[in-house]
């Protein structure tokens, strides 16, 4: 009981700690605090109002909830993994703790804080939905109790079967791009239910309910549905699932306790690139083959460039209206739309470079320098963007019905996305701000610059909407022939952006090298 | 002749903070130089202004008679870097790293090639100069940057703590890269806070304290017969002995 009550300590000293003499965080804190209020009180509020529906429906809604929420347990402290430093058992290898000591404190640790809490609470709603008299309640708040001990254990489990993956680099890298996808992928259902594909929600609400009917979350809710002898079998078993995951857990953090860190060390080699020769030779090749390379290894630029092309994936779908394709513009919109979301990774060029930027700080000595430099980014930029834009009109076109519109969709996209990067260019050196090292999906931007990357993309999507306007409008009202201009438009525009930027840039590069390597 | 590195009421502060308040800085030709101060004396704002990462508030910077900040060209192509906390693009190889830094600076991609296998050689980095940056140990981090750093043949070398976190046997490589280099005539300004180490390499020693430079000279002249460490905790003051409190540290009490 000590142990737990020392964890539970430690963990409100660290957050504590954390937030002292830091008004953003502080303000980010109370904001996280109402937050989770509010989202107690709403979860318990709607999960009771399921008593309204019939009992069937009901339980079936409460089963796919509780699992709703075991699942959110696992996958939530995996993706803040790090942030918490009560989680990571490795720090606590050298304090004279038996492994059941251990195993209660962290369980402890991880009950205590807002957003536990307010799970707990929204988790109550069950009891309140499904519950039929005072024997319900009698088995209700055990099994509510329970669900939540395998909330805690299973995540506990998962986090401390992964800690030893997590914290080499490849297994991190591999982690940001899969949570950032599994975000996006998110977003499917909601699409396919915006088109109308889905089936009758009862239906899908009950074979759900089914699926789930045996595993822990299923049996909680009908534990409490149920409630006498039937109930208390059920939590029997809800409880033995506990015990097993529990015994797991403390396997396995015996196992990471002794385990040798494996986070240095290792890492397999790369290849010799062979396509270096193709490449002008100088600073432009250079700049122009580390993008590359950076574009395929580094996670947060493969992160960019799959949720670009997811964006625009998206756009292609949900802009077809319901009447289907009319007119050109249904293929070129999107098509332009999709450079304009590719473009804005140009918005930051070289917040990827980060703290390494001094290397190229160092080597340029003239305007003319951080032009090259600037037109290597470029120039790489349009090695990934100009075969996706292509392919992305092909699929426009199609969509929208005629496959002769993918020509001037792609030339048109192509032209927008010189734009872009000649805006986007300007923003670089004008609103330069840092990537956060951990990718996560809530900010872009290193704490204190939200404010610097929202102006930064939201300057260089409307400056390059109306910089587009020449040649997107004229093609789109269907004089499909004033694309050929496009490209040389967006040659230009890109040219002058780079122009203008080396000046503005040079003269302020050691603030542009400080506002990239902000610490995170 | 211009001495390598000149700095005049160099000046730089953070807020509320002067973070440098006024070096002047001298780093004769030629010389193995030493600058060394507790933490927090300012040595890497200094050595960030020197080499044009960092704009100071005041004061001037020359390398070799040259102003840092107003003839950038004569200056950035002549000084090779290794800035502090080992700041390098994690996701290229070494190999990949040296040849960038190389064709930054414009030299042709077979002579790069050349020099990048014999620095790789060197500083022993053969076996690994496939593997990402990002996965190599701080002491291999140290020596591709220095390898980096020392491509394009600069003629004044600026390192922030090059020693730092390197095992005996890769600051014996350092060393004796570091040792041929200023041979030849070329100048080498390092920080750090090893004072046997500063002893034993550097001729020309600099000591900050607070923001300032409080002695500086050729080794002997700023330890007067004593040992660099006796001098250098003299100029910085030292700051309690250690004796008072701690009673109960120590076997015979109770733990």
């Amino acid at each position: 009981m000590t142990t737990a009550r020392l964890f539970v300590r430690l963990k409100l000293s660290l957050i504590r700690g954390g937030l002292r003499g830091d008004a953003g965080r502080q303000a980010g804190f109370v904001i996280s605090l109402v937050a989770a209020f509010l989202a107690a009180v709403a979860g318990f509020a709607l999960l009771s109002l399921a008593r309204l529906a019939p009992s069937g429906i009901a339980l079936d809604l409460v089963s796919v909830a509780f699992a709703v929420f075991a699942a959110g347990w696992v996958v939530v402290p995996l993706m803040a993994f790090g942030l918490d430093e009560t989680l990571d058992p490795a720090r606590l290898a050298l304090f004279p703790l038996t492994t059941r000591q251990l195993a209660t404190g962290m369980f402890a640790a991880s009950a205590a804080g807002p957003w536990p809490l307010a799970s707990l609470a929204a988790l109550c709603g069950g009891v309140v939905a499904l519950a039929h008299g005072p024997g319900g309640v009698l088995i209700g708040v055990p099994a509510v109790l329970l669900l939540f001990a395998f909330c805690l254990t299973a995540s506990r489990l998962v986090t401390t079967a992964l800690s030893g993956v997590l914290r080499t680099r490849r297994g991190r890298d591999l982690l940001a791009v899969v949570a950032i996808l599994g975000l996006l992928l998110v977003q499917v259902p909601n699409l396919l239910l915006n088109r109308g594909l889905s089936g009758d929600p009862v239906r899908v609400l009950a074979s759900a309910g089914d699926f789930l009917r045996w595993t822990p979350p299923g049996m909680a809710a009908h534990a409490i549905a149920d409630g006498g002898f039937a109930g208390l079998a059920e939590l029997v078993v809800v409880a033995a699932s506990v015990v097993v995951l529990a015994r797991l857990w403390i396997a396995a953090l015996r196992y990471a306790l002794v385990r040798p860190d494996s986070s240095t060390g290792g890492g397999g080699s790369v290849r010799r690139s062979k396509t270096s020769r193709f490449l002008p030779g100088g600073m432009l090749g250079a700049v122009v083959a580390k993008e590359l390379k950076y574009a395929r290894r580094e996670p947060r630029a493969r992160v960019n460039w799959l949720s670009a092309v997811f964006v625009s994936a998206v756009f292609m779908f949900s802009l077809r209206g319901p009447g289907g394709g009319n007119g050109s513009w249904a293929a070129i919109g999107p098509a332009c739309l999709a450079a304009v979301v590719m473009g804005l990774q140009a918005a930051n060029l070289f917040g990827i470079d980060g703290r390494s930027l001094w290397m190229n700080v160092v080597a340029v000595a003239t305007p003319r320098g951080l032009r090259t430099d600037l037109a290597g980014r470029h120039l790489a930029m349009a090695v990934v963007a100009v075969p996706l834009l292509a392919l992305a009109s092909v699929a426009a076109a199609l969509v929208a019905g005629n496959a002769a519109w993918a020509p001037a969709a792609a030339l048109t996209a192509w032209g927008v996305l010189g734009v872009a990067m000649g805006v986007g260019s300007i923003t670089s050196v004008l609103v330069p701000y840092t990537y956060p090292e951990r990718m996560n999906a809530f900010s872009g931007a290193a704490p204190g610059q939200g404010g610097q990357a929202f102006a930064s993309s939201t300057a260089t999507m409307l400056v390059t909407g109306v910089l587009a306007l020449p040649i997107a409008l004229p093609v789109m009202l269907g004089f499909t022939w004033w694309a050929v201009l496009a490209v040389p438009y967006g040659a230009v525009a890109a040219w002058a952006g780079r122009r203008l930027a080396a000046g503005i840039g040079f003269a302020r590069l050691p603030e542009l090298l400080t506002a990239v390597s902000r610490p995170t | 002749m211009a001495d390598a590195v000149r700095t005049q009421g160099l000046y730089k502060r953070f807020g509320q903070q002067v973070a440098v308040g006024g070096v002047d800085l001298v780093v004769p030709r030629g010389s193995f130089a030493g600058l060394v101060g507790p933490n927090g004396a300012g040595k890497t704002t200094t050595l960030s202004m020197i080499t044009g990462l960092l704009r100071p508030d005041g004061g001037r910077i020359e390398i070799d008679g040259h102003d840092v900040w107003a003839d950038p060209i004569s200056v950035k192509a002549h000084i090779g870097v290794l800035p502090e906390g080992l700041r390098l693009f994690e996701r290229l190889s070494g190999r990949e790293l040296l040849t960038y830094g190389g064709q930054l600076r414009g030299i042709p991609l077979d002579e790069v090639g050349r020099r990048a296998d014999e620095l790789l050689k060197v500083m022993d980095l053969a076996e690994a100069q496939d593997k990402l940056v990002v996965d190599y140990s701080t002491g291999m981090r140290k020596k591709i940057g220095l390898a980096a750093a020392l491509l394009h043949n600069p003629r004044v070398l600026f390192l922030d703590e090059p020693f730092e976190g390197v095992d005996p046997v890769s600051a014996n490589t350092l060393v004796e890269v570091l040792r041929r280099f200023t041979a030849s005539g070329s100048t080498v300004v390092f920080s750090s806070h090893v004072m046997d180490l500063v002893e034993r390499l550097c001729d020309w020693v600099s000591v900050m304290n607070r923001g300032l430079v409080v002695a500086q000279g050729p080794l002997d002249d700023v330890r007067r017969g004593r040992t660099l460490n006796e001098a250098f905790l003299d100029l910085v003051g030292v700051r309690g002995n250690g004796e008072e409190g701690l009673s109960w540290l120590g076997s015979g009490s109770t733990p």
